[in-house]
């Protein structure tokens, strides 16, 4: 498999607390998704990924190369946009572009300007009169425009209307279509992020309590609904979250490729039926048993 | 009485319950004079809104599957056991119609499926 990023054994202690053996991979050609509660790590982590602070334990390697010492052959090939992107708020869209176009070794002026168009921002505003979701796309923008491989973003969809947040996710998706590419985001999954995630970790309390493929997720992790009269210990096992309730009984299980032989009559009978969880199904019960 | 909704289902909720209490009195569980959960109890064991239960009610009752009664509740209807099999019928046919569709494309002929089914059937 080829790898863009590859974090192993990653601890820092950051401000108020602390991230604990963090190992993880990224992709070529996928999109993964950092997913967790408030006060996780998701911030902190993007930061060692996108080399922006230096990790205080294990290694972070991105395109081969060690983070350490941030140099312009990484810097280059990222797009990082933090979760409060920062500017000269007092100057207009256009001045703070040739700031950033300098940074970078490459610039696409005409494709920065399309993205400026698509995402609705004037580029003739000071970046102080930008609604917050608006200087997030400004960010995006920026990050797209030096051409890098692999886009590294703290909650892009935060503060987005539904239209502005389609055009996010649309431009995520055609950014890793070619299969060269990937992007690393930390995100809430009720922001969307989720649909369009490929590999998912989810963060708790410091630490990567699941790094997985969603679709082999989402195909291991169902609903099981069940009726009262047809409770039978075989379907009732190892089911987590189980609400008992006068007209069906339902409950969680991690491993329903495990379990559906098990269970065919009763599902035939109609006793028995299976449903999707959601990510946010998963993330729930796994974090209430961590 | 086993009711399951799902969110995701393309049917919206009301209807989900409809159809299942339709089951429910189609297979026997739910008979004849039997009292159906309030609306409000049947809202809070499957959580969702009374709205969505009191609109079921309202469908099973104009379809003649319920009867409800002012300060008594809702009750199963005498239904005609021959008017359900008619109406499952044609439930079973649109069924049939997708699954003989979807096998001809693999070379399996009606002919195939009409033969699996009576295996089942022996099993």
């Amino acid at each position: 498999m080829d790898t863009m990023l590859e974090a192993t054994g990653i601890g820092k202690r950051y401000e108020d607390f602390t991230l604990r053996d963090v190992s993880l991979g990224v992709r070529r050609g996928a999109i993964t998704g950092v997913f967790g509660p408030n006060g996780a790590g998701k911030s902190t982590l993007i930061k060692v990924l996108a080399c922006q602070v230096p990790a205080g334990a294990g290694t972070v390697r991105v395109f081969g190369l060690p983070c350490a010492g941030r140099d312009a052959a990484i810097r280059n090939r990222i797009g990082y946009v933090p979760q409060e992107p920062v500017f000269y708020m007092d100057k207009t869209v256009q001045w703070n572009t040739r700031f950033a176009a300098a940074y970078f070794a490459e610039w696409d002026g005409g494709e920065f300007y399309r993205l400026l168009d698509r995402f609705k921002v004037n580029p003739l505003k000071a970046v102080k009169h930008l609604s917050g979701g608006q200087k997030k796309l400004l960010a995006l923008a920026m990050a797209l425009s030096h051409r890098p491989d692999l886009l590294i973003l703290d909650e892009p969809a935060a503060g987005l209307d539904v239209l502005h947040r389609r055009a996010l996710l649309d431009r995520l998706r055609a950014f890793v279509a070619d299969g060269d590419r990937a992007v690393v985001v930390a995100s809430h999954i009720t922001d969307g992020l989720d649909e369009i995630a490929e590999d998912v970790s989810f963060l708790h309390e410091g630490r990567v309590i699941l790094h997985d493929d969603r679709d082999d997720l989402l195909s291991r992790w169902k609903w099981i609904l069940y009726a009262e009269g047809a409770r039978d210990p075989t379907v009732e096992d190892g089911l987590t979250d189980v609400r008992r309730q006068p007209y069906g009984n339902r409950g969680l299980t991690a491993d329903f490729p495990a379990i559906r032989e098990s269970i065919a009559p009763a599902l035939a009978s109609g006793d028995v039926r299976v449903e999707n969880a959601s990510l946010e199904d998963i993330l729930i019960a796994l974090v209430k048993e961590a | 009485m086993f009711i399951a909704l799902s969110p995701s289902h393309p049917d919206p909720m009301y209807k989900q319950v409809t159809d299942q209490i339709k089951d429910a009195i189609a297979s026997g569980a739910l008979e004849p004079n039997e009292r159906l959960p309030s609306v409000r109890e049947l809202a809070e064991a499957l959580d969702v809104s009374a709205i969505t239960i009191k609109r079921a009610y309202l469908d099973l009752e104009t379809e003649g599957y319920i009867l409800t009664r002012a300060g008594l509740g809702s009750f199963v209807a005498e239904v005609d056991r021959d008017e359900l099999k008619r109406r499952k019928l044609d439930e079973v046919r649109a069924e049939l119609t997708r699954l003989v569709r979807s096998s001809a494309k693999f070379g399996i002929t009606a002919e195939d499926v009409a033969r699996l089914a009576r295996d089942l059937e022996r099993h």
